[in-house]
């Protein structure tokens, strides 16, 4: 896994894990199972016994543990020791390749077309189930082994409301639902006003383009509003995060290859690159400095340009933070400072916010069992605010959540942020007159 | 394979996918937060109900295989190491929390919980569980009892066996037990006191029933920064002997502080010796108050700079650093050993100045944080396991910095426990007697050794060859700047509280009056032995709970003659088992109190006294409803009495606080609108402050009392036994939460077993202890501590004692 000349180094890395323990109420795969060796404490010392030749690389229950890490960086962020940042990524790419020894036709998920395939696929399935079924399908189908992995597959396809009109119509009647008084917006001057001219290069990302599209089409047409000029160069793939969990490191040169020619004309003239999957925000963070210090995940920029005037939106709000951008990017504050922009939004966090939700690109599917029960225990604590919706702002924490809230609570929607920031400008004093009338795209 | 028909068994118990066998696993669970090596496990077992956690142990018991239970593998003494083939079973998932009682301010929980999901789970009714180890993150309940763990805000309201109630156990064969009632006062044998921080190797922890407290309305945390460590530590004393008592006083060293600092980028000054984190709390202007004069003191100590955190986020942060600080030493070398002693407040400086010779002596270096106000302290002497020499320094450098501690009067373990670690070195702090009881009750609870064998106590060789032997003191002694007073048994406490009041102290126990009004009660004439003895309690002692915390250090003799010391005269000590806890209010059944050196505190500023003459025989629901959201509305503990009498006064409340229009005025106001909107006569009101409350009629005014049931269902005690007579007097204390019926000893004070019954004037004894209390290890007790029956023995356990002979 390593070469001899990486074991000193790696070595003195593992000596900054002084075994606090700390991490351990952070891990996810520790606290659905309650078992150690699942834990981030128990990863680094295996980890240090296979570099001093204690534990043999290759037998089964040393590499378990790593290849059920979920790689989201929720112990690192928790670490005091420090150091430990470094090693995970050791350890996720150890448990990369072990992965990328089978054949797993998972991986080909990073082409647009097959994520197009499937959403049909998905959302298709879904309502067909759901008629059928009834609206408990997921649990129903629960218990199955044999369809529990297709129907893994299908019900944690992301989906967002198709239309601009559908997804008021969902947020007006969670509106009517809540019993949170409604406030009405703040008067415009006491937000700042979008700022002109920004050029911003749009990173399409296979996941969002093709999953979301209609999500990525409002954040565009915010993005535009709120004064940016937008840039979209063809020729883009994937950003590669796929290709990276499941260890295929060639695709992941050949994507990064393809998106920087891409962008290569529009780079000089961008200041962003936006970016609105956290996950591939992440990825791309990973690429040369020309394009990765010019990336900026959506809910930042949006932040930044400080949207003024939103509409009210009286609900009661539980914001889940993708590990990729909490912990990946650092990026806590922005969203709430965002929503915290909306009259009448209450936001409310959860219990273990810090931990993932299990659903870690393809995890879900390959580790069906204990993805789902960590993404049941994320629903349960997001319930447990009480919030009438919940937001996040990447693809695959949204189809994991919605398929967990849909087992636990089915009234309670999640929603990505930017929809719901949409909505809140467009229903506000700012959006332009000629195109408040909401129109279906 | 040795041990495969167990490994069948623990399948069948608790389920195949809950039971590990793979090498990986059995390396994992090798291990814990501790720098030690001990054995391999056979297997782990994860059961995730208690009645499994029951069967798991029962089968090892059946097996005879050793085990050892671990929480959250936190513990730094070694505590959840398995031996050679141990049984792991870990508590991981047995997470369950009951609903919050906000009534009683209690809540049961099971051994996996984590501390700090604890206080998450009670915020919601304005409480919190008040002991937070640094760990509280990871560490969980069952560990925290099993260790009695510590932490910065235990310096006000106490370590975690001050915050149990009551436990279900599961002793070394698996028999699932109690530990009483969970009354108000757990009197008779302490085995709740017992089992806190007996690290896991006389049961097992299934359930805990929690005390909680409520949130402060105000906090104000200041950061002090000294260019001297040593002012540092005076600061301490001068704080704490000055009349204020903070929630928290820590101090971190410069070593610590780099690591910190390069950690998380606080803002910590670097080029001082120390900063003292101090927070006070209580009602806004209360700390405000208490933060002003704290503040004047630690610059008249030789504070560089004293600032308040800014906001509660502030706050929040510097809390993070200093709890995570053990975890940035890892930033500075790869191994440390965690060091945990105590000494005497007054002994502070002095190790410190040990401390830094020992540093220069031995070549190695030290990080050290101080929970200062307990005079606890944790040097980390760092080192790297590569290095034989520097290992080898580094321990003896950790070796002398214990026995100068020792010297000092202190104790090697204040909160992390004997473990493996330690069980070199407690032979030469604890006497010949008490080593040989310790290894006693160990053998009585666990015949076979199988329930975490080797730890927390000697070797038996060692303690074979323990040299000390207890030396009772004769006379009474005050130590001002360790907060402790050393008396014989035969002093009288309230000759002992005239004396701490001429300093603004008291001692926390009860019975400081005698109420010649009502006939003889708990008064005046009680000796400092009648007091532990019989671990009286009762109203005057206004917010404080057992009798057993103020004791911190007490001589016994023991039926057959031998003469023990137990605990040191530190805030803190865990060196071995808990013998004070288990002796203090047995009714002198296991041994006789001979001297005892206990704790002093700020005296309370002023008590007022309100006392209504009309109230009708009984409160209505709403009445009652309003009464006592007026007394939860203020922070101080209100004691209320209510008579049904035929004349005379039949409703008293009485509490302690601070002679201000904000505090005991409010208080006084609140009750002066209850009663006129309930159409009452105004209470008659008498405050007494200064000397008036030294005097040992410090609540002359109120009855007698004793103690009896645990529930505070004001004024309608709800598990009443059907042959108990309906009590004429109540009395109900609202911090903490706990209702009397004090239906008065007539003569001897001799309450014990929680719940006393009260007939014909006197109290009686519950014919046997409370159901679950397992009586063959209390017969069992009194055969190790009286093997020829000299001391005293209730009826039951009389009968207990003859049925096992016969
Ligand atoms: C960074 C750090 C900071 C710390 N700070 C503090 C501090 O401020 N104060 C303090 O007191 N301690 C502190 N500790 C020590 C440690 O966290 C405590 O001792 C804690 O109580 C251990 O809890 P645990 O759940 O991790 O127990 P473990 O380490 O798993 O076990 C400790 C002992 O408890 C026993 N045990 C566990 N569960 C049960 C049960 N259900 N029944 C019976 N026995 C049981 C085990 O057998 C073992 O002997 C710190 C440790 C670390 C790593
Ligand atoms: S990356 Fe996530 S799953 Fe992996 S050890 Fe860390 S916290 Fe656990
Ligand atoms: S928090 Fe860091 S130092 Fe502590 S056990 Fe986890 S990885 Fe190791």
């Amino acid at each position: 896994m390593t070469g001899p000349r990486d074991n000193v180094e790696l070595d003195g890395l593992l000596r900054a894990c002084v075994g606090c323990g700390l991490c351990l109420p952070h891990c996810a795969t520790y606290l659905v199972t309650g078992n150690e060796t699942l834990s981030p404490r128990g990863r680094l010392l295996l980890f240090g016994e296979v570099l001093h030749g204690r534990l043999p690389a290759a037998a089964p229950d040393v590499t378990r543990p790593f290849d059920l890490c979920l790689g989201c960086f929720a112990c690192t962020a928790a670490c005091p020791s420090g150091a430990d940042a470094v090693l995970i990524r050791q350890l996720k790419d150890l448990g990369a390749a072990t992965r990328a020894r089978r054949c797993d036709p998972l991986a080909l998920l990073d082409r647009g077309a097959a994520l197009r395939a499937l959403r049909r696929v998905g959302h298709v399935a879904a309502s067909v189930l759901g008629q059928t079924l009834g609206m408990h399908w997921r649990r129903r189908l629960d218990g199955q082994p044999l369809v529990a992995r297709v129907a893994r597959l299908l019900g944690t396809v992301p989906a967002a409301p198709p239309t601009d009109r559908a997804l008021e119509r969902l947020i007006e009647q969670l509106i009517a639902k809540s019993g949170l008084p409604a406030a009405s917006p703040l008067p415009a001057a006491s937000g700042a006003s979008a700022r002109a001219g920004a050029r911003v290069g749009w990173f399409r990302g296979c996941a969002d383009a093709a999953l979301l599209p209609s999500t990525a089409g409002r954040l565009r047409r915010l993005l535009v509003e709120l004064g940016c000029e937008i840039v979209d160069p063809n020729g883009q793939d994937c950003c590669g995060a796929i290709a990276t969990h499941a260890g295929r490191a060639g695709r992941v040169r050949s994507l990064r290859r393809r998106n920087l020619a891409a962008f290569a004309p529009e780079l000089a003239s961008c200041d962003h690159v936006v970016v609105a999957a956290a996950g591939c925000g992440l990825e791309l963070r990973d690429y040369p400095a020309e394009l990765s210090t010019r990336v900026v995940d959506a809910v930042v920029l949006l932040e930044r340009l400080a949207p003024a005037g939103l509409g009210a939106v009286p609900l009661k709000v539980a914001v889940h933070d993708p590990c990729h951008a909490r912990h990946g990017q650092g990026i806590v504050a922005e969203p709430r400072r965002l929503l915290g922009r909306i009259p009448g939004l209450q936001l409310v966090e959860p219990a273990e916010a810090e931990v993932c939700c299990g659903s870690a690109g393809v995890y879900g599917v390959r580790h069906a069992a204990l993805s789902r029960e960590i993404g049941l225990r994320k629903a349960r604590v997001l319930v447990a605010t009480g919030c009438d919706l919940v937001v996040t702002t990447n693809p695959g924490c949204l189809g994991q959540i919605a398929d967990s809230l849909a087992i636990i609570a089915p009234t309670v929607p999640v929603l990505p942020l930017t929809d719901l920031l949409w909505y809140a400008w467009r229903t506000g004093s700012r959006a332009p007159r000629s195109r408040n009338t909401l129109t279906d795209t | 394979m040795a041990g495969a028909d167990l490994v069948k068994d623990l399948k069948r118990e608790v389920g195949t996918s809950a039971v590990l066998v793979d090498p990986a696993s059995l390396t994992v669970y090798a291990r814990d937060a501790s720098h030690q090596a001990y054995g391999r496990p056979l297997c782990v077992v994860l059961p995730e109900t208690p009645e499994a956690l029951r069967r798991v142990v029962a089968a090892c018991a059946r097996h005879r295989r050793p085990f050892v239970v671990r929480g959250g593998g936190t513990g730094l003494s070694g505590g959840a190491l398995p031996a050679d083939g141990a049984v792991v079973i870990a508590t991981s998932r047995l997470q369950r929390l009951d609903p919050v009682d906000p009534d009683r301010r209690r809540v049961r929980v099971e051994p996996g919980v984590l501390n700090e999901a604890v206080s998450r789970h009670a915020a919601s009714c304005g409480l919190y569980f008040a002991p937070d180890p640094s760990s509280q993150a990871a560490a969980t309940i069952g560990g925290n009892v099993a260790e009695n763990a510590g932490g910065p805000h235990c310096l006000k309201v106490g370590v975690t066996a001050q915050h149990v109630r009551r436990l279900e156990w599961i002793d070394p064969q698996g028999r699932l037990w109690s530990t009483g009632r969970g009354g108000a006062l757990d009197r008779g044998i302490g085995l709740r006191g017992l089992l806190c921080g007996s690290e896991g190797t006389l049961g097992v922890v299934a359930s805990a029933e929690l005390d909680l407290l409520p949130l402060a309305e105000a906090t104000v945390t200041l950061l002090a920064e000294f260019p001297r460590l040593s002012d540092a530590t005076r600061a301490v004393v001068d704080l704490m002997t000055s009349g204020v008592l903070p929630e928290a006083c820590e101090i971190v060293d410069r070593v610590m502080l780099e690591a910190v600092e390069a950690a998380f980028r606080f803002g910590f000054a670097t080029d001082v010796d120390a900063v003292m984190i101090c927070e006070v709390a209580g009602r806004a202007p209360a700390a405000a108050e208490d933060a002003a004069r704290a503040e004047r003191l630690l610059q008249a100590a030789g504070a560089r700079r004293v600032r308040a955190a800014r906001d509660a986020d502030e706050r929040a942060r510097l809390w993070q650093c200093r709890k995570r600080a053990f975890g940035a030493v890892g930033r500075l070398a790869p191994a440390y050993v965690a060091i945990d002693v105590v000494v005497p407040l007054g002994e502070l400086t002095g190790l410190v100045e040990d401390i830094a010779a020992i540093k220069a002596e031995h070549r190695v270096e030290i990080a050290t944080v101080f929970h200062a106000g307990d005079g606890n302290l944790h040097p980390g002497v760092h080192y790297d396991d590569r290095d034989a020499d520097l290992i080898a320094r580094a321990q003896s450098a950790a070796d002398a910095i214990v026995l100068g501690a020792l010297a000092r009067g202190g104790s090697c373990t204040g909160e992390h426990g004997v473990g493996l670690e330690k069980r070199h070195l407690v032979h030469r702090q604890l006497d010949r007697t008490s080593l040989r009881l310790m290894q006693g009750i160990k053998d009585l609870f666990d015949p076979d050794d199988l329930c975490n064998p080797g730890k927390a106590l000697p070797r038996r060789e060692l303690a074979a060859a323990a040299a000390i032997t207890a030396q009772v003191p004769g006379e009474v002694s005050f130590r001002w700047d360790s907060l402790t007073v050393t008396a014989p048994a035969r002093t009288p406490l309230a000759e002992l509280q005239a004396e701490a009041a001429t300093r603004g102290l008291w001692i926390p126990l009860g019975a400081a009056s005698r109420s010649r009004a009502v006939g003889p009660g708990l008064g005046g004439a009680l000796t400092v032995g009648d007091v532990i003895e019989a671990g009286t309690s009762g109203p005057s002692l206004l917010g404080h709970l057992w009798p057993a915390d103020a004791v911190l250090e007490l001589w016994a003799g023991t039926g057959d003659g031998e003469i023990l010391r137990a605990g040191a005269p530190v805030l803190k000590n865990v060196a071995g088992y808990d013998l004070v806890r288990l002796i203090v209010g047995s009714g002198g059944i296991l041994a006789r109190p001979l001297a005892a050196t206990l704790q002093l505190k700020p005296a309370p500023e002023c008590v007022e006294l309100w006392t209504w003459s009309d109230v009708p025989g009984a409160f209505t629901a709403e009445e009652r409803r309003d009464f006592v959201r007026v007394l939860r509305s203020h922070p101080q503990p209100a004691v209320v009495v209510r008579e049904r009498a035929a004349s005379g006064p039949s409703l008293w409340v009485a509490a302690a606080g601070r002679d201000r229009e904000w505090d005991l005025g409010r208080l006084g106001a609140d009750l002066a609108a209850w009663s006129e909107d309930h159409g009452l006569a105004q209470p008659v009101a008498v405050r007494r402050t200064g000397a008036a409350l030294a005097s040992p009629a410090l609540l002359a005014d109120l009855p007698a009392w004793a103690v009896a049931s645990a529930d505070w269902t004001l004024l309608t005690p709800r598990d009443r036994q059907p042959d108990w007579p309906r009590p004429r007097r109540l009395i109900w204390q609202s911090r903490p939460v706990m209702l009397w019926t004090p239906e008065i000893v007539a003569e001897e004070p001799v309450g014990w077993f929680a719940d006393g019954i009260f007939r014909d004037g006197r109290l009686q004894l519950p014919p046997q202890p409370a159901a679950g209390v397992p009586l063959p290890l209390l017969a069992g007790l009194k055969r190790l501590f009286d093997p020829q029956g000299r001391l005293p023995c209730p009826d039951w356990l009389k009968r207990h004692l003859e049925a096992a002979a016969a």
